[in-house]
């Protein structure tokens, strides 16, 4: 798997938007949990993209999900922010070998504890980001702190669900 | 300036970084107060197509409590339509004309506000600040900055329009103020919204003489030209009065259920300009909309 950009991953970044804005609009729990599940698409982007490829690619899907939000800026803002941390947090998670030529973004190739602590990282950052840009002022900081703990669980749960059923175990991220 | 161009390459993506986090600010800083107009919004055509599309789905499982708020709407025409009827039968009040002077070109007579009736294709209620994307534009003679109200009351004010398509300002919208009175007692304030729960909102500056009790009416001022006098807001569910506050704290429940909403009114005043513009030559700045 090198680091092509190609239709899979255009068809990837379609059906994560839609299903944001179509179906993860409405499911809010209990007014505090929400779900940003179009970051996943940021997420499993092959591990050795180019990293201004990777700025721009954030910042489009970010700008995209504000059009639909009426939140001008504040997810570019918090996606960009998650595609300039994502290559350090890669490199900080090097197995003890480093990357394999075939090793992408996959909780099967990787293993449990590399892909939780990657993910969970990246999203507690970026929900942070939109959370505390939605407010700039922190009078509601504990019930936003809540805000990003439960956010960032619940996408991380589905993230996780998105994974075992639609990433097959045998090849690098074969995708539906 | 070799260097120079090898320093430039060497942190490129640090410097896109920058530069793409710096175009998102202007972005924020920019079109995220409410009043601010923006192309990229959920009024385009091409976004309010997908909307449409989307809430052309969910519509029909909320048929049935539409169907419900209407027929409760029009029972409602109906009882003031009657009342109106018993009292033109039993008037006699023909001769207490001369007590109060109306003047024939008063314009609360002459000149009733003009409603449009919208369907509601995009509506949030849990973010920090809230909009509403309704299905008609200019086309249907929508303007920036009207009122939105719905039968049970304020909605909100149109933000920007296309022309089939308009974004609303929701009520539920930090920044969003909207001048309101206590009908018992006329007293004026200023309602609020400031995040969680989305059926209740403050309503400030109700000085500390006046005694508002829990269950009063809220309804708008009519102070400015974007509602009409004495639209619902809600009703109060608790006052507090604060040592170190001249105002008391007054949460209202909001009498809108803004989950529900699904068609609503946007309220076209043919005399706004003329009031604007004449409050705005005597220097009357008013602070809230």
């Amino acid at each position: 798997m090198n680091s092509s950009f190609g239709i899979k991953h255009i068809l990837q970044f379609v059906l994560f938007v839609a299903l944001q804005i179509l179906l993860m609009d409405n499911l809010v729990l209990y007014s505090t949990g929400f779900c940003f599940i179009y970051v996943a698409f940021l997420l499993f982007l092959p591990i050795e993209i180019n990293r201004v490829l990777l700025l721009f690619l954030g910042f489009i899907t970010g700008f995209t999900v504000d059009v639909f939000y009426d939140t001008m800026g504040i997810h570019a803002a918090a996606s960009v922010l998650l595609a300039f941390l994502r290559p350090h947090v890669l490199n900080l998670l090097t197995p003890r070998d480093g990357y394999d030529t075939n090793d992408s973004v996959n909780i099967h190739i990787m293993g449990w504890r590399w892909f939780l602590a990657y993910t969970l990282t990246l999203l507690v950052v970026h929900h942070a980001a939109v959370f505390f840009l939605e407010t700039i002022n922190l009078e509601t900081m504990w019930y936003n702190l809540a805000k990003v703990l439960l956010s960032t669980l619940f996408t991380g749960i589905v993230v996780v669900i998105l994974q075992l059923l639609f990433f097959s175990p045998k090849r690098a991220s074969r995708r539906l | 300036m070799r260097n120079l161009f090898a320093f430039i390459y060497r942190f490129r993506a640090f410097l896109v970084f920058v530069l793409l986090e710096v175009l998102c600010v202007y972005l924020i800083v920019r079109y995220n107060t409410y009043q601010g107009a923006a192309f990229f919004n959920s009024a385009n055509r091409y976004v309010g197509q997908v909307l449409e599309f989307q809430s052309g789905i969910t519509d029909y499982f909320r048929l049935a409590s539409v169907n419900g708020t209407l027929a409760q709407e029009n029972a409602a025409l109906r009882e003031e339509l009657l009342q109106y009827r018993l009292e033109e039968l039993a008037d006699s009040a023909d001769v207490l004309d001369s007590t109060i002077y109306v003047a024939p070109s008063d314009t609360a007579g002459s000149n009733p506000y003009n409603l449009i009736a919208g369907r509601v294709i995009n509506n949030s209620v849990r973010r920090t600040n809230n909009y509403l994307t309704l299905a008609i534009g200019t086309a249907d003679g929508v303007k920036p900055g009207m009122g939105v109200i719905s039968s049970n009351g304020v909605v909100g004010r149109v933000k920007t329009v296309s022309p089939h398509y308009s974004t609303v300002t929701s009520l539920l919208h930090s920044q969003l103020l909207i001048s309101a009175k206590i009908s018992k007692s006329n007293t004026f304030g200023t309602i609020k919204w400031t995040g969680g729960d989305y059926r209740t909102a403050l309503l400030d500056y109700i000085p500390l003489h006046v005694k508002p009790e829990k269950g009063d009416t809220i309804v708008t001022s009519g102070f400015n030209t974007v509602f009409p006098e004495g639209v619902m807001v809600g009703r109060i569910s608790s006052v507090e009065k604060e040592a170190d506050k001249s105002f008391y704290t007054i949460e209202v429940e909001l009498s809108v259920d803004f989950a529900q909403l699904s068609y609503v009114y946007v309220v076209e005043n043919p005399l706004k300009e003329e009031r604007d513009t004449l409050e705005l030559n005597a220097g009357i700045i008013s602070d809230e909309q």
